[in-house]
């Protein structure tokens, strides 16, 4: 793992040129990878730390884990939302120093909630639907590849998404039975979160940028159902929630927000 | 209700009604909620290699997996989670994956991937409650499909090796028993003074780790270092399934297993008694405990 690299360089500043790579963004990159990228980039700009975002067509193969978005700072790469938190914290950089012991094992736990619910029903949405699958999924994550290496690269990856859904009970699922998955764990989100502002009262955490990252994602981006954006629109704090943190961190880009096109 | 609740699980041992951490979570809510289940444990039977554990049969219906089966008993009225406010069923459903996800992972490496439990405990034990020849089949099957799911859900790259995930799994695995030990702090139950689902999974998935007795585990001297959790496990043992049997009879037309299987039992309780007695009880009386159990079991079975 990533975590023993940088202890010897903990204490070394956060550099000016930092980057974060994901897959091309127009042609590319997937819903999944999209939101994971979008929470990284969500919390970095929590914490105050400026990142360059880079897309390049082989981010997956670039990436120590080989898992969508990581961040070149130094000498030193972390991919991930978890360690990535755990390597601003060494250098210093922290959302939940405020929390208590119980709400951090709060914040942790609806942590695996998103990633348990919404992140492994964006795969299952991606690679499980056939629809989904043929019309985007697999020619967008091969489109930098000519033929026959870029059919060869989607059905491994398809291949490789099934076994995963398949080893932890998803396989035989329906897509019905997902989107009420979502429901129910947009349900959860939305009755924690409440009238406040962020998931802990008035100050963002690594969670509210999870969450963030994949509630935005999923509502601006059009699939071959609009069916799993409806799910969360019916949950009003959630959109408003949305809403807040897209004005407050991403601002500067987009005079009229993004969100408000689609909702 | 209808049709009577029947339950196909893993049998007992090591001081728990289950060693299958999926069909404890089940037979425990069943508990909390006042849900009358009648156990049939699939030891013995071809149904070893055959059923999906935990399974329950209401009727015609066939639910499988804890999560459904505890929504079904939700749906017959049977709700442990009745006096929960949403914001604590909320909290619920976070918990659950925080286990799914941080602890199951280390549970399952535990058990049936790491070589001297596998050999010692794992594989003897539900070696034994298989019939020939499946005795030879039933535990490497389960070890390796825990094998992959560890590597398919954890594993970074597709080929990765088992020593690479290895750390990664048990060092999140001691995270979650840290946070589930505060987030219990000194209460006797997750929420408030009655268990409910949370209480179920927790129990299902920390009490056979807490309980089997593991020639090499990290991860169980990390637990026993974590008292509430250890006392919540003994608790809900002793609260919940002590007064009873561990399980209960199988039905009639399994009678030869069900006489090996009771006299597996008996000759089980016989030794943890006598293990217990002191030494100047351990000569005569011994006879009359076991006449006293046979006639307890007796009578779980006329009710």
């Amino acid at each position: 793992m990533n975590v023993c690299v940088f202890i010897p360089t903990a204490a070394e500043p956060w550099p000016e040129n930092a980057t974060l790579y994901q897959p091309l963004k127009e042609d590319q990159i997937l819903l999944s990878d999209c939101a994971s990228s979008l929470a990284v980039q969500a919390y970095l700009r929590m914490c105050g730390l400026p990142v360059q975002v880079v897309c390049r067509a082989n981010a997956e193969y670039m990436s120590p884990s080989g898992k969508i978005p990581f961040i070149h700072v130094g000498n030193q790469v972390v991919s991930e939302l978890g360690p990535i938190v755990q390597f601003t914290k060494a250098k210093g950089h922290s959302l939940s120093d405020g929390l208590d012991d119980v709400q951090r094992a709060e914040m942790k736990a609806y942590m695996e909630l998103v990633n348990n619910m919404l992140l492994t029903a964006e795969l299952f949405i991606q690679w499980c639907d056939d629809a989904t699958a043929a019309e985007i999924s697999r020619p967008r994550y091969s489109s930098p590849y000519s033929w026959p290496l870029n059919n060869i690269l989607a059905y491994q990856k398809q291949w490789e998404v099934r076994r995963k859904m398949n080893a932890i009970g998803w396989g035989g699922k329906t897509l019905e039975q997902v989107y009420e998955d979502v429901s129910q764990c947009c349900q959860a989100l939305s009755q924690r979160l409440g009238t406040q502002p962020y998931f802990f009262s008035k100050q963002p955490t690594e969670l509210d940028a999870l969450v963030f990252g994949h509630l935005f994602t999923i509502i601006t981006t059009r699939l071959t159902s609009g069916e799993l954006a409806e799910r969360i629109k019916g949950f009003s704090n959630l959109l408003s929630f949305c809403r807040r943190i897209e004005q407050t961190y991403f601002e500067d880009k987009t005079k009229n927000t993004k969100l408000s096109k689609f909702v | 209700m209808a049709a009577a609740l029947e339950l196909r699980c893993w049998g007992g041992d090591w001081g728990l009604p289950s060693v299958h951490s999926e069909s404890l979570v089940v037979l425990a809510y069943s508990k909390f909620s006042g849900a009358k289940l009648t156990v049939c444990p699939i030891d013995w039977t071809w149904k070893t290699i055959t059923a999906s554990v935990p399974e329950l049969l209401c009727g015609d219906a066939v639910v499988q997996e804890p999560a459904q089966i505890l929504h079904f008993l939700r749906k017959q009225r049977f709700n442990a989670d009745y006096e929960l406010t949403a914001r604590q069923g909320a909290d619920t459903m976070a918990y659950i994956a925080l286990l799914e996800e941080k602890l199951r992972p280390a549970l399952l490496h535990t058990f049936w991937v790491d070589a001297e439990n596998y050999s010692n405990l794992t594989r003897p034990w539900f070696a034994s409650r298989s019939p020939f020849p499946l005795n030879f089949v039933v535990p490497s099957r389960q070890a390796s499909a825990a094998l992959s799911r560890i590597l398919v859900t954890k594993g970074e790259a597709p080929l990765h090796r088992i020593s690479e995930v290895e750390g990664k799994i048990y060092s999140d695995a001691k995270e979650c028993l840290n946070l589930l030990s505060y987030r219990l702090g000194k209460t006797k139950y997750f929420f408030g003074n009655s268990p409910s689902s949370l209480d179920a999974f927790v129990f299902g998935f920390l009490a056979p780790l807490f309980k089997a007795t593991l020639p090499s585990s990290t991860l169980q001297s990390h637990l026993k270092q974590l008292d509430n959790l250890t006392h919540f496990c003994d608790n809900i043992l002793a609260v919940y399934f002590s007064a009873q049997n561990p399980s209960l009879p199988p039905p009639v037309q399994e009678t030869m297993d069900a006489n090996l299987q009771k006299l597996t039992q008996l000759v089980n309780k016989e030794s943890n008694l006598i293990e217990k007695m002191d030494d100047n009880l351990r000569g005569s009386p011994q006879h009359k405990t076991h006449r006293a159990e046979s006639r307890a079991r007796v009578s779980t079975v006329t009710d």
